[in-house]
C-alpha cells in the first residue's frame, strides 16, 4: 500500500498541493484533475524532484521522502514522463537496460529480463533499433518496458496516452493493466483521457487547485457531482 | 560479456587504418620539424578527445582542457626530475593526478549548467595560467617547484621511443588507446548513463542513474586524457613553457573541437590538425600564420550555423550518402 499523507507543496505564492492525502491499495490507480491541478507535482514529490513543505509518503514501511531520487529508483520506483524520455543514441535494448544497470544481478540475467519485458510490450523485434528512429508509440512502449524491469514496486505514468490514436491508447491501457500481474508493482496513472482511466484504474484520486476533491472507486468518483463541476468548462467527462 | 562490446564499426576500422598509416608511413616521410609538429598534434588530439567527449556525451562545455594538459605536464616533469621512474610511470601518475584534478574541478562545476559551467571552467583555466606563469615548469632545479635558470638535463623519453620518429609512433599509439578508452566507456554502463543524463537529468535520476557520480566521472576522464596528453607533450619537447597553457588556448581548443565535430573521433583529429598543423603549413606557404585564426573563426561560424556535428559530421554524412547511393545502384 502506497500511503501519501498531508503533502503540501508551495511554489512561491502558488499552493500546488494543499494537504493532499490518499491511500493507494489497488493494483492500478488513477490521478485526474484539470490543468494545473497539481498532478505532475504530486508525481514529482514521489520522484524526489520537488520537496514538499510538509507531509509524508511511505510504502512497505519505507519512508520514500528520505531517499535521493536515484535511490528511489533502486528501491523500485519507476517513472514515465509526460514526454517519453528515451535516449536518441541508445538502442531500445540499452534504453531499458539503463534502469537496472546499478543492480548486482549477473549481466546474463539482466539481459534476459530486458528481453522478457521487451517481448511483453511487443518491442522484442525492434530491440536493436536506435532511439532516434522510433515512432512516438514505440518510444512509449520502450518506456513501459523500462518501467517494468528490476522488480518495480510503484510505477507512475504521467499522461502516457497524450498524442496517441484511439487504438494505441487502448493498447497502452491493456499493457498498463498487465504490469501488476507481470511484476507485482502498483501503478499510478495520470491522464486527461477519462475513458482510459475508467478502463484501467480501480481507484482514482481527483485533484483540483491542489486539493483532493474526491478519492475512491473510479466509477463512483467519475459520477461525483463535485468532480463534474471541476471539469465543467475545462474538460469533458 | 557483451559481444557488441568488441565489435569494430566502420568508423572504428577507418580509425585503425589511419593510425596504422600514420604509424608506418608518417614518420618516414616527415622532416625533423614536421615530426615535432605531428607529435604535438598527436598530443593535442588526445586532449581534444577529452573535451569533445564531455561536450558530445553530456553537453558540458569545459574550457580548462589545455590547463589540465599543463597540470599533467607539470606532474610528469616534476616526477621525472625527482625520481628515476620510467616515462610510462610518470605519464600514468600525471594522468591520474590530473584525473583527480578533474574531479576537484567537477565539485563547483556540477552545481552549474550551460554558460555558468563554462565560466567556472574558464576561471579554473585562468587560475592555472597564473600558477604556471608564476612558478614555471620543473626543469631540473631544486625544491618543490624544481625550476632553475638555464636548461637542465633533458626529460627522459620512453625507452622504446627515443628517436623523434619512434616518439611520434608512440604518441599515435597512445591516442588510439585514448579513443578506445572513450569508446569502451560509451558502450558500457557509463555510456548509457551519460546518454540519459544528456537527454534529461530528471529522466536519468528516475532511471536510477547517480547523476553527480557520472558527471564527475566524465570530468575525470577528460582530466585523465588531458593529463596524459600533457605528459606526452613534455616528452616531445623536453621542457614546457607556460605560454602553451594559457586559458585562451583552452577556449580555442574547445571551439576547434566543435568545428571538428565533437561526436566523432575524426573531429578530434581534424581539430588537432587545424590547431597544430595548419599554422606551420601557412607559414611554409609564405602566408601569415595568423590567417589560421580567421580560418578558425570561419570554421566556427560554419559549425554553429550549418554543421552542428562539425566537419567530421559532414564527412560521415557524405560517406553515408555515397554508400547509400552505391547500395541503390547495386540493387
Ligand atoms: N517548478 C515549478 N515552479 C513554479 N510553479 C510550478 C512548478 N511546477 C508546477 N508549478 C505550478 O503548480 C501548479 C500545478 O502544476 P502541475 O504541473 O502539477 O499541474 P498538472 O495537474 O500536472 O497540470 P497538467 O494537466 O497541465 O499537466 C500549476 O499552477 C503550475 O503552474
Ligand atoms: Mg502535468
Amino acid at each position: 500500500m502506497l500511503e501519501i499523507s498531508s503533502i503540501t507543496v508551495r511554489f512561491g505564492g502558488v499552493v500546488a498541493l494543499n494537504d493532499v492525502s490518499a491511500r493507494f491499495d489497488k493494483p492500478v490507480n488513477g490521478i485526474i484533475g484539470p490543468n494545473g491541478a497539481g498532478k505532475t507535482t504530486l508525481m514529482n514529490v514521489l520522484s524526489g524532484f520537488v520537496q514538499p513543505s510538509g507531509g509524508s509518503v511511505s510504502r512497505d514501511g519505507q519512508d520514500l521522502l528520505r531517499l535521493a531520487p536515484h535511490r528511489r529508483a533502486h528501491w523500485g520506483l519507476r517513472r514515465s514522463f509526460q514526454k517519453e524520455e528515451i535516449a536518441d543514441d541508445l538502442t531500445v535494448f540499452e534504453n531499458v537496460l539503463v534502469q537496472i544497470d546499478n543492480s548486482r544481478t549477473p549481466m546474463a540475467e539482466k539481459r534476459a529480463e530486458v528481453e522478457r519485458m521487451l517481448d511483453l510490450v511487443g518491442m522484442a523485434g525492434r530491440a536493436g533499433k536506435i532511439g532516434a528512429d522510433l515512432s512516438g508509440f514505440e518510444r512509449r512502449l520502450t518506456d513501459v518496458a523500462k518501467c517494468m524491469v528490476g522488480k518495480p514496486r510503484v510505477v507512475m505514468f504521467d499522461e502516457p496516452a497524450g498524442g496517441m490514436s484511439v487504438d494505441e491508447s487502448r493498447e497502452l491501457g491493456a499493457l498498463i493493466r498487465r504490469i501488476h500481474a507481470a511484476t507485482g508493482a502498483q501503478t499510478l496513472v495520470i491522464d486527461h483521457d477519462v475513458e482510459l482511466i475508467r478502463e484501467v484504474c480501480e481507484d482514482t484520486l481527483v485533484l483540483d487547485f491542489g486539493r483532493r476533491i474526491a478519492f475512491g472507486p473510479t466509477a463512483d468518483v467519475l459520477a461525483d457531482p463535485k468532480v463534474k463541476a471541476a471539469y465543467l468548462g475545462t474538460e469533458e467527462v | 560479456m557483451d559481444r557488441s562490446l568488441f565489435r569494430i564499426t566502420r568508423s572504428g576500422w577507418a580509425g585503425l587504418a589511419l593510425a596504422a598509416f600514420a604509424i608506418v608511413i608518417l614518420p618516414s616521410i616527415s622532416s625533423r620539424f614536421w615530426l615535432s609538429v605531428f607529435t604535438s598534434a598527436g598530443c593535442f588530439t588526445i586532449a581534444i578527445a577529452g573535451v569533445a567527449f564531455m561536450y558530445a556525451r553530456l553537453g558540458m562545455v569545459s574550457l580548462t582542457q589545455v590547463g589540465l594538459m599543463g597540470v599533467g605536464g607539470w606532474v610528469a616533469l616534476r616526477l621525472n626530475y625527482a625520481f628515476d621512474f620510467p616515462f610510462e610511470v610518470n605519464m600514468a601518475l600525471a594522468a591520474l593526478t590530473t584525473m583527480v584534478f578533474g574531479w576537484i574541478l567537477a565539485l563547483p562545476a556540477l552545481r552549474m549548467r550551460g554558460l555558468y559551467l563554462a565560466l567556472v571552467t574558464l576561471m579554473a583555466a585562468g587560475g592555472l595560467e597564473i600558477i604556471f606563469a608564476t612558478f614555471q615548469f620543473p626543469n631540473g632545479g631544486d625544491g618543490f617547484w624544481g625550476v632553475q635558470t638555464g636548461s637542465g638535463e633533458a626529460f627522459r623519453r620512453p625507452w622504446i621511443a627515443q628517436s623523434p620518429e619512434a616518439y611520434l609512433r608512440y604518441v599515435i599509439a597512445c591516442a588510439v588507446l585514448g579513443f578506445l578508452l572513450i569508446e569502451l566507456h560509451r558502450r558500457l554502463q557509463p555510456g548509457r548513463a551519460w546518454a540519459l543524463i544528456r537527454r534529461s537529468e530528471a529522466a536519468a535520476m528516475a532511471a536510477g542513474v547517480n547523476v553527480t557520480l557520472y558527471k564527475t566521472w566524465a570530468f575525470g576522464i577528460a582530466g585523465l586524457l588531458g593529463g596524459g596528453a600533457g605528459a606526452l607533450l613534455a616528452g616531445s619537447l623536453g621542457l614546457l613553457d607556460d605560454g602553451t597553457f594559457r586559458a585562451s588556448e583552452s577556449v580555442l581548443v574547445f571551439a576547434l573541437a566543435v568545428v571538428g565535430g565533437a561526436r566523432y573521433w575524426q573531429g578530434a583529429v581534424v581539430a588537432a590538425l587545424l590547431y597544430k598543423v595548419l599554422p606551420p603549413l601557412l607559414n611554409n606557404w609564405g602566408v601569415d600564420a595568423d590567417l589560421a585564426y580567421i580560418i578558425f573563426g570561419a570554421g566556427l561560424l560554419h559549425a554553429v550555423i550549418t554543421a552542428p556535428d562539425g566537419i567530421a559530421g559532414q564527412i560521415m554524412g557524405a560517406v553515408k550518402g555515397l554508400s547509400r547511393r552505391k547500395e541503390r545502384a547495386d540493387a
